[in-house]
């Protein structure tokens, strides 16, 4: 079997996602065999950004100069780019002020000095450059990153779950926050593949995998507002980690 | 002539960072440390949004440190509400505290820093090199992270502990499980100590670390930050002690205390009379002589005796919770006002400080994150500078594997310390 090479890279981001992989404590001497870490800085020294990759594996929203110059040399030098986590894919948690001017964000936290620095609205890597596959969450499950690893060493990807969280809690049976405790649980209309690991412990949906695919999202701010919810934190939760939802959309 | 020794980026650490080493006529003229991290700007995210929502944001600042994060900013609000949550919240707290250090030191030293002792690229030659020793680091690793995803009910970004309580407490059989891999992991911590005992760099002489740390373990009822020099000051007080300044190389703030350089971390921990264990207590006593006087370059043994201490101390807390009668209620009543709240905690890499101040309807009006890696960052530049002053006329190559393997002495988590 022939051993893919591939650049792991973050841009503008937590780590997370290249953590969860080095989290895979059981699989990762296995990983370390079959896999080429050609440009992985934070797990391995002498990365090499100018080989040719099979896979580029990216982390993070675009937000700097430095990130778009990254991203676009992995995608001329790799035949895959897969977005994973949710600032590669919604822009996540850095870009939930995005509607706020950037400057006055940047004056918040460097006062003056903010002026010299290079840095836009945090934005997906799709805006950008074309993506052939994307693994969600935040940071995205351990198995689904396994998942889309062996399915590169068959020459193809996993089917992930394309279904709302719910789905994942009422099959756990868990008791549902929003209908039966009038928690203003965000599951309806977020991506599952997490077997709903918040709902499952009482703790409501915080949409941090993303908007699901026909997500109902009109019907999701409707009963919330008539729970007495206001539209002003409804919207604010859902930026959270993605700032561009469509509050209209009805499945 | 003038020439730049470019290491970038810096590898095996966390984050984005360079070091750009300048030469004037070949000889060493000064040194840069870049936090180039994309700055996310937390503290500015961080204000308009309702208190409730602060602790899983602010949780994102870093992967590696999210656990202790979550519960830095858990013990700033309830100290602004005036919340005092019982003692099972609290040892939950304390235990998914301990996870994160054991996974964070197994990571640090196991993944990021064995492979110098090898000469190796990273973690995946040493899975043909030393498979051992990976293992052992990885079993470990992975002990951290159970404790952290039960406790947290995810291994990043942990979901389930809430301002005034928890979403659900451990079960027994769930602590029964904890034990169990504890236990198991307790001989694997003490066994590797020995390895991060030898000396890993240049010897070069940099000067007796300031040390600074959080003296009491965590909780909401003040607390203090004690000094090398035998000084400390109340955690609240903070602002008028460090200094944060921006450099135009940096996106992360420089930390002065005092006019001084602080190092912060396990080394410093250890070197101010953290509380330990009795099987950590017995490996400091046989390698204390190494922890103190040399500078940062002990810090990995420093980290290993602490994962040693930490794996003891979840184990005590396992224990404790086992013996604790059940709780119904975990979750106090939190009623937002006008206030002010800080808290600071000993993260793995050092201390962190968060500082929140609300209005009257529990809206966050103003925040300051001060993380360990910022406080490090100027003791870092200087010994750098040293380390490259002593090390002149080395071949480059080599002093760049030196200087590298110094950043990771300090270990580093640069998106914490640019958030």
């Amino acid at each position: 079997m022939i051993r893919p090479q591939l650049a792991i890279a973050g841009l503008t981001a937590c780590f997370g996602c290249q953590l969860t992989l080095l989290n895979c404590e059981a699989e990762l001497p296995d990983i370390a065999d079959r896999f080429n870490f050609t440009y992985f800085p934070m797990g391995m020294s002498s990365p090499d950004i100018t080989a040719d990759f099979d896979a580029a594996l990216v982390e993070g929203a675009v937000s700097t100069p430095c990130d778009l110059e990254t991203l676009v040399t992995l995608r001329n030098r790799s035949r895959l780019l897969i977005a994973i986590g949710t600032c590669a894919i919604f822009g996540g948690v850095a870009a939930m002020c995005n509607e706020e001017p950037r400057s006055r964000l940047l004056r918040t936290v460097y006062g003056p000095a903010a002026d010299g620095l290079a840095s836009f609205n945090p934005a997906p890597l799709e805006r950008f450059v074309t993506v052939d596959f994307a693994v969600t969450g935040c940071p995205p499950e351990r198995g689904e990153l396994l998942a889309t690893l062996a399915a590169l060493l068959r020459g193809t990807f996993p089917a992930l779950p394309a279904y709302p969280v719910c789905l994942e809690c009422r099959s756990r049976e868990n008791a549902c926050l929003l209908i039966e405790r009038n928690e203003p649980c965000l599951g309806p209309v977020t991506r599952a593949g997490c077997n709903a690991r918040c709902p499952a412990m009482a703790v409501h949906c915080e949409g941090c995998r993303g908007p699901v695919a026909e997500a109902n999202v009109a019907a999701e701010l409707e009963l919330l507002i008539a729970k007495g919810v206001s539209r002003e934190e409804l919207v604010r939760r859902l930026r959270r980690f993605c700032p561009e939802w469509d509050y209209e959309q009805r499945a | 002539m003038s020439s730049v020794l470019k290491i970038s980026p810096l590898t095996r650490v966390e984050g984005h960072g360079t070091v750009h080493v300048h030469f004037a006529d070949g000889r060493f003229d000064r040194v840069e440390l870049a936090f180039v991290e994309a700055p996310r700007l937390f503290e500015a995210l961080l204000v308009g949004k309702r208190f409730d929502e602060l602790p899983e944001i602010i949780c994102r600042i870093c992967s590696i440190c999210s656990s202790v994060h979550r519960v830095t900013s858990l013990y700033a609000i309830e100290q602004a509400f005036g919340v005092e949550v019982n003692q099972q919240t609290e040892l939950h707290r304390e235990l998914i505290v301990n996870g994160g250090q054991i996974e964070s030191h197994a990571l640090h030293l196991f993944c990021l820093v064995l492979p110098d002792y090898y000469g190796l690229r990273g973690f995946a030659d040493l899975a043909t090199v030393a498979p051992g020793l990976l293992q052992a680091g990885l079993r470990l690793k992975a002990a951290g992270n159970l404790i952290q995803e039960m406790v947290g009910g995810r291994l990043i970004h942990p979901a389930n502990l809430l301002i005034g309580g928890l979403g659900k407490p451990l079960t027994t059989a769930g602590l029964h499980r904890l034990r169990s891999a504890l236990q198991e992991v307790l001989p694997v911590a003490a066994d590797a100590i020995e390895q991060f005992a030898s000396p890993l760099l240049a010897e070069v002489s940099l000067p007796f670390p300031s040390f600074m740390a959080v003296a009491n373990r965590p909780s909401h009822s003040g607390g203090e930050i004690v000094c090398g020099n035998g000084s400390s000051f109340p955690i609240v007080d903070y602002r008028n002690r460090l200094t944060e300044t921006i450099v135009p190389h940096s996106h992360a703030k420089q930390c002065t205390v005092s006019g001084e350089s602080p190092t912060v971390g396990a080394l410093a921990r250890l070197n101010l009379g953290a509380r330990l264990g009795p099987v950590a207590i017995a490996s400091l006593n046989r390698h204390g002589q190494k922890l103190v006087g040399d500078g940062i370059t002990a810090n990995s043994l420093a980290q290993a005796v602490e994962l040693l201490a930490a794996v003891e101390r979840a184990l005590e807390i396992v224990e404790l919770l086992l013996a604790a009668p059940p709780t119904d209620c975990m979750q106090v009543a939190v009623t937002p006002c006008q206030g002010t709240g800080t808290a600071a905690m000993e993260a793995p890499r050092g201390t962190l400080i968060h500082h929140f101040a609300f209005d009257s309807r529990g809206i966050c009006t103003a925040t300051d994150i001060i993380t360990p890696t910022a406080i490090n960052q100027r003791a870092m530049e200087r010994d750098l500078g040293l380390m490259a002053r002593s090390l002149e006329g080395v071949d480059r190559q080599e002093l760049a594997r030196q200087l590298e393997m110094l950043v990771r002495a300090y270990d580093p988590c640069i998106s914490c310390a640019v958030h």
